[in-house]
């Protein structure tokens, strides 16, 4: 048991079995929007947690993937696989260039700096460029989509075990990026001493382009399955007043663990599901849950569960796997 | 593009930046003094604008309507900064950021739930035109010009000549040994704040018969103002004072030029100057790393 806890290969099988074991219980359409979000989440909770970034500009890169996507699907093509393949592309070729602009300023500057290219991002698909992307009205282009072998991406449940899949891949990549590579190290470093990295003779420019641009395109990803799922993309997916949503789950979750973006994507969804049916306007529960999450401490729902977890799993025998706890303890409590 | 059309924009841009300007100076005092990004000033701004428009309704009175505004917002910052604010104070940006934001967002969803989502108007208190170089230009835009530039120059007196004034810029330059003169600095913080949300509030109010009043005026805005605030480089109030006045003209000749320009030209500025200097034109020295 201590052995399967410790171990974050075992950890994300079980939670996904889990995860895949719920699609019986809750509706599916919940269940693949957990997933969608939970990867849209990962991207922020990335830089927020491991690289001290704090975005209020994700819908941008999240719209930039999504209207990739779309744009493929509605102007040129039917393949659904290429289309997700054009906008992850898309994706990353714009997250290059914005990382080399954004990555120079400190974090305030970077904030600010995101958010006002959301809503530049917003005029662009709204006004500038209506005539391609329809503005408000929408892409619509769920009759375009092919069926394909194997994953049948036309139809919803395919849509689900495709973006399920793509999910654990992520999860498994950012196991290895967070615990076991010098690069996620080196992450950590620029968000706790970036002096002493630069010192040790690391090239902290480098790093953070490329977190940057691995966290984006993770989001772009997220982007490209939305539009795949909704069969439609429209400029409201960039709308700035959603920009702190993956803010808020990462803070929720507990930003930078492992499982922060899953639980509080479940939490974030399942609230909103209850609450849209009592109150109408739901930014004043996120402004409370923000509040509320912010001031209770920020480790989160995660960050506070393992700290608990791991002394009450490693209090009996020896002290083996308290090693690798004990920087994820850190870590929550930087 | 002829001399009136030429002469109006630039003083609706000069309007628009008087707007910016009130909005994003209490911004800018924030960080200088205390090193928090308050992002709830937005919040206040819809507040100033809403009691202004509740007020004028009731009684017609603008300046009542004004003055309501702002004294509402003082209370609910006086509120704000002891839930919130001074949980805060010593610990990082990227806390208050998140949690300002959060406030500023709660603060609109009970906007939508008291005054509804419907766009509310507001008539200007000034009406009539005034003639310059044989334009007409609205009197009510002069007015704004004027309150913007007799705030610049009050905040620029309280800050350099009074004593409490000298104080905050100590606390900008070295908050502890402010501390240790024995000043209570979390009460400079607390005027501070309750400066820059009454400006706020002012912005709110004066900006209501030349925008429709809306819940999300001040997600609206929020761009812009983070455009001057970084142009500027956070913590100067001459340098937010300078980019006030650059972005309002590029918004304003850029909507002339073609309409999605407004919104994309004041960004492209903001990219390229932050390219020459990541600080901003006027960056505190306390921003390089």
């Amino acid at each position: 048991m201590k052995r399967l806890f410790n171990n974050n290969l075992s950890k994300i099988l079980i939670i996904f079995t889990i995860l895949y074991l719920l699609k019986y219980v809750l509706p599916q359409s919940f269940m693949l929007e957990v997933i969608i979000l939970s990867i849209y989440t990962m991207g922020c909770s990335f830089l927020i947690g491991r690289v001290g970034f704090v975005s209020f500009g994700q819908p941008a890169y999240l719209a930039i993937g999504a209207y990739g996507t779309a744009f493929y699907l509605y102007y040129f093509g039917t393949n659904p696989f290429v289309a997700i393949l054009v906008g992850i592309l898309l994706g990353l070729i714009i997250n290059i260039i914005t990382g080399a602009f954004f990555i120079r300023l400190n974090s305030s500057y970077y904030t600010l700096c995101n958010q006002a290219f959301c809503v530049v991002n917003f005029f662009i698909f709204q006004k500038a460029l209506v005539k391609y992307t329809h503005g408000d009205n929408g892409l619509w282009f769920l009759s375009r989509i092919d069926p394909t072998p194997v994953i049948d991406l036309s139809r919803t449940e395919g849509v689900f075990i495709f973006a399920f899949l793509v999910a654990v891949g992520v999860w498994l990549l950012f196991n290895y990026l967070m615990n076991h590579s010098v690069f996620g190290a080196t992450c950590l470093c620029v968000k706790c001493n970036e002096e002493k990295l630069r010192f040790l003779g690391y090239n902290v420019f480098n790093i953070k382009w490329l977190a940057f641009i691995i966290a984006n395109t993770i989001t772009s990803l997220a982007g490209a399955l939305y539009s795949l799922y909704f069969g439609f993309v429209s400029a409201g997916i960039t709308a700035p007043s959603k920009a702190i949503e993956p803010v808020a789950i990462s803070m929720l979750g507990g930003a930078g663990t492992l499982f922060g973006p899953l639980v509080g994507s479940f939490i974030f969804i399942g609230l909103k599901d209850i609450a849209s049916q009592v109150i109408s306007y739901w930014e004043l529960l996120v402004g409370l849950m923000l509040i509320i999450v912010m001031l209770a401490g920020e480790k989160g729902i995660v960050g506070s569960l393992e700290g608990f977890l791991s002394k009450l799993i490693n209090k009996h025998g020896n002290n083996e796997g308290l090693q690798a706890t004990n920087i994820e303890g850190e870590v929550g409590s930087e | 593009m002829n001399a009136h059309l030429i002469i109006s924009a630039f003083v609706l841009g000069l309007s628009m930046s008087g707007v910016y300007f009130l909005l994003t100076v209490g911004l800018s005092l924030c960080y200088g003094l205390m090193r928090i990004i308050s992002l709830d000033q937005f919040l206040y701004y819809s507040v100033g604008a809403y009691m202004t428009y509740t007020i004028v309704a009731v009684t017609g009175n603008f300046w009542l309507g004004l003055l309501a505004g702002i004294l509402t917002t003082i209370l609910i910052a006086l509120f704000v900064e002891k839930i919130v604010y001074k949980r805060i104070y010593e610990k990082s940006v990227m806390f208050s950021m998140i949690l300002s934001f959060g406030v500023n967002l709660m603060g609109v969803g009970l906007i939508k739930y008291i005054w509804g989502l419907e766009p509310k108007p507001v008539k200007a208190p000034i009406g009539g035109n005034l003639n310059i170089f044989g334009t007409e230009v609205p009197g009510y835009r002069i007015f704004v010009i004027l309150l913007a530039a007799l705030v610049y120059l009050a905040v620029c007196y309280f800050l350099n000549k009074t004593i409490l004034g000298t104080a905050i810029r100590a606390g900008i330059d070295d908050a502890e040994k402010v501390e240790a003169l024995g000043i209570n600095i979390y009460k400079l913080f607390t005027l501070t704040f309750l400066l820059a949300t009454s400006l706020s509030a002012l912005a709110g109010a004066i900006h209501t018969p030349m925008v429709m009043v809306v819940p999300d005026m001040g997600m609206n805005i929020i761009a812009f103002a983070f455009m001057v605030v970084i142009i500027g480089g956070l913590g100067s109030i001459k340098g937010t004072l300078i980019s006030s006045l650059l972005v309002g003209q590029v918004v304003s000749f850029g909507s002339l030029i073609w309409a999605p320009l407004a919104d994309m030209a004041p960004f492209m500025i903001m990219i390229i100057i932050l390219l020459i200097k990541p600080t901003g034109l006027y960056g505190s020295k306390y921003m390089k790393r």
